[in-house]
């Protein structure tokens, strides 16, 4: 390379980082307008006049050429005084742009790359982006007359043919062990064995790269080193968040994530079943868990709560996580305006949210029980599902035959039916109260209710879903069109998303219903008409013990009411139950005149109250009102015929039947574990626009769609599913790509584009937009295999070169590997460091799956954030699973891995930040976790060789680095052993101290002293740079 | 191909370099904190721009839960006529409840079951239950006049650390640390205590977390006890000794490593070890308080002498920011008085009142009260009216956004100010709002930053603590 170029690449790598990003290139040929410029103006420009109508000033967007040019200001003729030019290099304040309140003076570079590119007639380009992926032979073609010295493969040369042209040379292929342990960190999270190591050294075949690769991607831990990522993405967490933050339950999801990555699920179809799984014709259980991944985002419980405003949120959540997940756009911003940088406005981010609003759900989550807020699934364990349907068909048959009863001419003579007219009627109440209580009533004196205390009855009967009952009483309403709690059995009012069962008057119609989590499993029906307010009405509710809207009845004054059914979908109890850790089991009883934080029954008044365990007949209402009040109602020869037909022996049989019936399918349900899933609802009401976001500003309503500049092609209709198939397009110009970028990120540490959350106009452009182009393409045209995908990068050259820095030309020139020109070199996460010390020690439990478990953490940390609650350690095997299975409570995360950098899984964050802080040396050193492994590795390393030296250490150093350590290395571990030793030679009670940290049963060994000591030696060799570092 | 006669120093990209890696910017110059010195400090020159720094570092007594104002500052002697009748829709305007007491039958007035005097040259106003701070009020600056846009704890108390409802934005301590870095050696820049066996509204670390800044800049909580930080302490049988022997040896590996792969990021790490051990050092003797004298516990209370216990905690604070700590965050929970109100505000007044006049005193008599900013206050205050039945001896309040009273005092701050006014029924604002942003171009203005200039980029947007509406400095209250 001649000295001339060598300086001129130089000088413009210089001027490069010179930058801040340090990412734009300059080239003195050609300006690149997607590279260069549209970065220059967004960040500068675009704020305010860019694609925001709304904060755009002087009507000038700088995003959109015609309007550029229109407004003049690329124009640099002399006599035109308002040129971009002009402006930018103005040292009049009130005239300089950017106006010096916002943004600092352009440098002198950032003014010359303006000059030329206007000078060159101001070409715009789309946004590289929102391109479409060519073919991965169209990209070849590019590079087609490159001359490579040093790549041999498809991706070698892309990579090849940038550093190329800046002068940089690519590093030596790296030592093959080094290679192994890179390799197994990144597929699967974990360090080489021993024997795996010993199996590829060995192996000298030209296919040992291959078969590693392959045995990793098939091995176990694959899929949860993937989902370890995919879990930060989806903002998986144990709990709901805010402030109460109790336990949410969605582990299975997480399981579901690990199967997916293990079966090799093409991407496309990972897509769509976490975004519309239950969408899917025919979908499978599996399929139906998957979108639990939109229920992930954080919930609330607080008192006082708007279910409306956190619902809103919920939706919002959705909305920014998939574009962020899989388009990799940033859309937060469009939720309270258009956006400032892309061509995304305000509506559109409403039209997408709208495919996300489909659910019939509530928006906070229980207060008092444990509910899976709805909708949400069961989770079937072995045999369960056909256990369940075994049940449920014999509920339909038993319905049938009690139906079928109804409808057979029973043989009454006119005699019978006129005798039971003056027969006497056992109507004595299992539970009844006069309420008798100081204002005029129908019988004696009522009960006038003030809105705030409430009427409990401790000894009135509990009912359940599957219960038969009736409730018997008269009624005065107040002059009022409020909505009001007549009588409950329930805790608190709709913001504690309640359960039980709740009457209210509303605007004079009489509503009742049956709640195990409002509005997706419950039960609510409405009378048509309206009650007068200052009159005694009779009102009786009955319940057939169906749990259906049809199973509720109403009787005004002894008349049946027409019902409108709200809602039709409880399949569980009503009860507080023990076996969910509900709170107050068996203390929720029918409670009259007010509830907790509810709207009470303010100058209503009720008299004469009675309960039933079962459902009294029109006939008994009748007889009920008639014998109470001045009017009577007539009872009619069907009531007659209904009443004897019911009070037959069949009828009575079959009843019995059905009801034990019920009472299994009830409890059989309760035993389920549930999880929260999307669940498309028909019903679902209109998504609305909201000024500035606030959900009680709803402005014009949207129907569903998908943003206008990525409409490329348009969702084949307007549900969810039809969204994620759009996304899961081999069209999409950004799904497989942010895909690509996001595998390059996991195994270089950092991604072709930088940005992995933002692949918009404030994201950084690609460094090697071919590249990426090549792999999304690839990806697609592999069926969107990921084995495929990862195999191609980390067999190539570009992966298996050396990371060290030697001191040439692109260590001083490219520190951040831009260029490709080393090998990847990044700390391993919080996760792998864990892991790699549980591996190492033998310690690690390799159970796949499950409930999350709560590992070793300081004491005190729940307790001291005031909720309540008390960490619970695990113990035996709990202490020792893989990292991504720990308990993760998002307001208290597991402490040692946030030292570490992971996010609080509060949003979807796609990348990880990597930091060095003193914090992470004393996690290192002093966590329990990592003495405990280090004393079980040491102890390991005893049985190995008994002696300390070489052997002893070569076996430490090939555990963890994968490597034998140097005769430098040897010595200083030698002397530090000699060191550590003496310490503990004076003073004897340290040893036993120190051996005793952990839970871990100490084995026997006849020397401890030795055994301590190389415990220090191991904690030593964790904190290590080498071990923690991926190189 | 490779030249290897190059010399390791050569090899080393410069340390400004490395510190750009973080990707952040401006601000991320000052990630050479921790790594430490002075010298780096000239280039966070941008965010402080033209604004001379009042105060180095700040001390926040956060009062959790929500105080009410109508206890302690805002003297409302209507209500107390008005005992008992319920409040005039001309007052409340429709404006939104909580689903606490939005559903009472009807909403009593009430008044301050504790009386209100005036104090000191200013004349301000002070509930009898604050006896030690009405002592202390010409030194501070009331705003009565705050406001929040959010009326549950989690929201409220996110936006008030964070500048933001939304969870996962970088709290004001991480943003400080970030932009001013740390002036002290061996302890974090930004420390976090909370009053011990409090309970409560809980406490998130997501109020004291980094958000999208790097996790270096979150906020370190020290603890009462053996550990106060976490894992601070060496494993039993591990001396100090042991460590400082293994660490010599470990930095001699590191040494290896880096003559043989020339990765000066070892440099960063060595340091952190390095930091850590002298951490095991300075943390324990800054919590450890037998060098205080008698006459501080005297001037603290006895309370101090427990530790974990707000006074305990605020001659922590002292002790930390006399080390050079930026930024010291405490919590008390226990505000949240729904019901028995007056038997709460007492025990929390009583627990807190002294110990932050005394704080007040203590940074005075050693001459730091000039270059530190004392900052009090809740995350929104409590309705004019009662929650639940108003009895003779106790009533309850709600939320209330839409006004309540925060305290400033220190260097810059006008003392024997107060700003602001409530009407007479102490439920809406009638002169000088301050918003929860305005408050945070305060605190930057007097820590020499412009909240406008001090951006980090985040999603595409150049994004800042005050967050994207107007925000002001309330220059009323700065001398």
């Amino acid at each position: 390379m001649s000295f001339l170029i060598r300086t001129l690449c130089f000088l413009i790598v210089l001027v490069t980082f010179a930058r801040q990003g340090a990412e734009r290139l300059m080239s003195a040929e050609s300006i690149s307008f997607n590279q260069q410029v549209r970065p220059l103006l967004s960040d500068r420009c675009y704020a305010c006049h860019g694609p925001d109508q709304e904060s755009r000033a002087a009507g000038l967007r700088l995003d959109d050429r015609k309007s550029a040019l229109e407004a003049g200001v690329l124009d640099l003729t002399e006599d035109n005084e308002n040129s971009i030019l002009d402006r930018v290099l103005s040292e009049d304040p009130e005239y300089r742009m950017p106006p010096p309140e916002h943004s600092e003076k352009l440098t002198g570079e950032e003014v010359n790359l303006l000059r030329q590119w206007v000078q060159a007639g101001a070409p715009y380009e789309n946004h590289w982006a929102f391109e479409p992926i060519p073919s991965s032979e169209e990209v070849l073609g590019e590079v087609a007359d490159f001359k490579a010295n040093w790549a041999e493969d498809n991706l070698d040369r892309l990579v090849e043919s940038q550093s190329h042209a800046r002068g940089l040379v690519h590093s030596d292929a790296v030592d093959r062990e080094v290679w192994l342990r890179r390799v197994t960190f990144d597929l699967t999270g974990l360090p080489p064995t021993l024997d795996e190591r010993e199996n590829f050294l060995s192996d000298s075949s030209d296919t040992c790269y291959d078969k590693v690769v392959t045995r990793l991607l098939g091995s176990p831990a694959y899929g949860e080193r993937m989902a370890a990522h995919w879990l930060d993405v989806a903002r998986y967490a144990d709990t709901f968040g805010y402030q109460n933050d109790m336990e949410m339950q969605v582990w299975p999801w997480r399981d579901w994530v690990i199967r997916a990555f293990n079966e090799n699920m093409p991407y496309d179809q990972f897509i769509i079943e976490q975004l519309a799984g239950d969408l899917i014709p025919g979908a499978s259980q599996d399929q139906k868990l998957a979108t639990s991944f939109n229920r992930l985002h954080r919930q609330t419980n607080e008192g006082g709560s708007v279910a409306e405003e956190f619902r809103l949120a919920g939706i919002a959540d959705r909305t920014t996580t998939t574009g962020t997940a899989f388009l990799g756009l940033t859309l937060e911003c469009c939720r309270c305006h258009d956006h400032k940088f892309d061509p995304l406005t305000q509506e559109e981010f409403y039209q997408l949210s709208a495919y996300f609003s489909d659910i019939d759900e509530f928006g906070l989550y229980a207060h008092f029980t444990r509910a899976a807020p709805t909708p949400s699934m069961p989770i079937y364990g072995q045999g369960q599902l056909e256990e369940h349907r075994r049940i449920a068909e014999k509920i339909v048959e038993a319905e049938m035959r009690h139906d079928q009863q109804w409808a057979k001419t029973a043989d009454f003579t006119k005699e019978d039916l006129n005798a039971l007219v003056n027969q006497d009627l056992d109507l004595a109440p299992d539970f009844t109260d006069a309420l008798e209580g100081g204002v005029p009533g129908v019988i004696g004196e009522a009960r006038e209710f003030n809105g705030d205390d409430e009427l409990k009855f401790k000894e009135a009967p509990e009912f359940g879903r599957e219960s038969r009952y009736s409730y018997s009483f008269w009624m005065r309403l107040p002059e009022s069109d409020k909505r009001m709690i007549v009588f409950h059995q329930s805790r608190a009012a709709d913001d504690s998303g309640f359960r039980g069962i709740q009457f209210v008057v509303d605007n004079g119609k009489l509503e009742f219903s049956k709640i195990h989590f409002w509005p997706g499993n419950a039960v609510r029906v409405r009378t048509e008409s309206r009650v007068a307010a200052g009159v005694w009405t009779h009102v009786v509710i009955t319940h057939d013990g169906s749990g259906d809207a049809k199973g509720i009845q109403l009787f005004v004054n002894g008349v049946r009411q027409p019902l409108d059914t709200v809602r039709d979908k409880l399949s569980l109890d009503v009860r507080h139950r023990r076996e969910w850790g509900d709170s107050d089991v068996g203390n929720v009883k029918l409670t009259l005149g007010a509830r907790f934080r509810d709207v009470g029954f303010t100058g209503g008044q009720l008299d004469e109250l009675k309960v039933y365990q079962r459902a009294l007949t029109a006939f008994e209402i009748k007889k009920l009102f008639n014998a109470t009040s001045e009017q009577t109602v007539e009872i009619s020869q069907e009531d007659l015929r209904r009443h004897l037909i019911k009070g037959s022996q069949t009828m009575v049989e079959l009843r019995e039947e059905l009801d034990q019936l019920r009472k299994l399918e009830n409890d059989f349900a309760t035993n389920l574990r549930r999880i929260m899933v999307m669940e498309r609802d028909e019903d679902a009401g209109p998504t609305f626009i909201l000024e500035r976001g606030e959900y009680a500003q709803k402005t014009k309503e949207v129907e569903s769609g998908v943003p206008g500049m990525l409409a490329h092609q348009i969702p084949d209709g307007g549900d969810r599913l039809s969204l994620a198939k759009w996304i899961a397009s081999r069209d999409n110009p950004l799904t497989a790509r942010v895909m690509a970028n996001r595998i390059w990120y996991l195994l270089f540490g950092r991604g072709l584009v930088r940005t992995l959350e933002d692949f918009g106009a404030q994201g950084s452009p690609p460094t090697h937009p071919l590249l990426l182009d090549y792999l999304a393409a690839g990806l697609v045209e592999n069926d969107w295999n990921l084995h495929w995908l990862i195999g191609e990068i980390v067999l190539s050259k570009t992966y298996q070169q050396s990371s060290d820095y030697t001191g040439d030309e692109a260590d001083l020139t490219d520190p951040d590997n831009l260029w490709l020109t080393r090998g990847p070199r990044h700390r391993l996460s919080a996760e792998q460091i864990r892991d790699l010390v549980l591996a190492s020690s033998g310690l690690l439990v390799r159970k796949i799956g499950g409930p999350s478990v709560k590992p070793y953490q300081p004491d005190g940390l729940w307790r001291e954030a005031g909720t309540g609650k008390t960490y619970q350690t695990s113990k035996g095997e709990g202490l020792y699973r893989r990292s991504l299975y720990t308990f993760w409570r998002r307001t208290s995360p597991p402490p040692s891995m946030l030292t570490l950098d992971a996010t609080s899984r509060e949003s979807c964050t796609p990348r990880r930040e990597s930091t060095t802080t003193p914090l992470q040396a004393l996690v290192f050193l002093n966590d329990t976790q990592y003495v405990e492994a280090a004393r079980e590795l040491a102890l390991s390393l005893l049985q190995a060789s008994a002696q300390p030296g070489t052997e002893r250490w070569e076996r430490l150093f090939q555990i963890l680095l994968s490597r034998n350590p140097s005769e430098q290395e040897l010595a200083i571990v030698n002397q530090a052993y000699q060191d550590q030793k003496a310490l503990f030679l004076e003073e004897q009670q340290a040893v036993d101290d120190f051996l005793s940290v952990g839970e871990r049963e100490i084995a026997q060994v006849d020397d401890r002293i030795d055994l301590a000591t190389t415990a220090v030696i191991v904690q030593m060799m964790f904190a290590f740079d080498e071990t923690i570092m991926k190189r | 191909m490779k030249s290897p006669e190059t010399k390791i120093e050569q090899r080393e990209y410069s340390r400004r370099h490395w510190l750009s890696r973080t990707g952040m910017g401006l601000g991320a110059i000052a990630a050479a904190d921790l790594l430490t010195n002075e010298e780096t400090r000239a280039d966070v020159s941008a965010p402080r721009s033209t604004i001379p720094a009042k105060v180095k570092r700040v001390i926040y007594l956060f009062q959790a839960g929500g105080p009410s104002q109508l206890e302690t500052w805002d003297h409302k002697p209507l209500l107390i006529q008005r005992q008992g009748e319920p409040l005039p829709d001309s007052v409340r305007q429709g404006q939104r409840l909580t689903g606490m007491s939005g559903n009472q039958s009807t909403l009593p007035l009430a008044g301050s079951a504790f009386s209100f005097n005036q104090h000191g040259e200013s004349g301000t106003w002070v509930s009898e239950l604050l006896p030690e701070t009405a002592k202390q009020v010409d030194k501070l600056a009331v705003l009565r006049s705050m406001q929040t846009e959010a009326i549950n704890h989690d929201p409220a108390i996110t936006f008030l650390q964070t500048g933001n409802q939304v969870a996962g934005r970088p709290s004001i301590g991480s943003w400080l640390h970030y932009g001013l870095g740390s002036e002290a050696d061996d302890l974090p820049a930004f420390v976090v205590l909370i009053t011990k066996g409090k309970g409560g509204q809980p406490l998130y670390s997501r109020l004291w977390g980094s958000g999208f800044l790097p996790s270096e800049y979150q906020g370190v909580q020290f603890r009462a006890g053996k550990d106060p930080v976490l894992y601070l302490a060496n494993p039993e049988g591990i001396s100090r000794k042991s460590r400082r022997t293994m660490l010599d040896s470990l930095a001699k590996l590191h040494a290896a490593e880096k003559e043989r792969t020339g990765d000066s990021e070892l440099n960063a790490r060595i340091n952190q070890y390095e930091m850590a051990y002298r951490m095991q050092a300075s943390v324990p003797e800054v919590a450890d308080f037998s060098d205080e004298p008698a006459a501080i516990f005297d001037l603290y209370g006895q309370d101090a002498r427990k530790p974990g216990t707000f006074a305990s905690n605020c001659i922590l604070a002292r002790r930390l920011a006399e080390r050079g700590v930026r930024f010291v965050q405490l919590y008390h929970q226990g505000w949240d008085h729904h019901g028995n109100l007056p038997g709460g505000m007492r025990t929390q007044c009583r627990e807190t009142d002294q110990p932050a006049a005394a704080l007040l005193q203590d940074l005075e008599q050693r001459g730091m009260l000039e270059d530190t900013l004392v900052i009090w206050g809740g995350e929104f205050g409590r309705t004019n009216y009662s929650q639940g039945k108003i009895t003779s001896t106790s009533y309850g309040r709600d939320h209330h956004p839409r006004c309540f009273s925060m305290w400033l005092a220190g260097g810059g701050v006008r003392g024997g100010t107060v700003f602001g006014e409530t009407c007479e029924y102490g439920y809406n604002i009638t002169k000088d709002a301050v918003n929860v942003r305005d408050l945070h171009a305060t605190i930057m203005h007097l820590m020499g930053i412009n909240h406008e200039r001090f951006t980090v980029k985040f999603q595409g947007l150049d994004a800042r603590l005050t967050g994207v509406e107007d925000a002001r400095v309330v220059r009323e209250i700065l001398s």
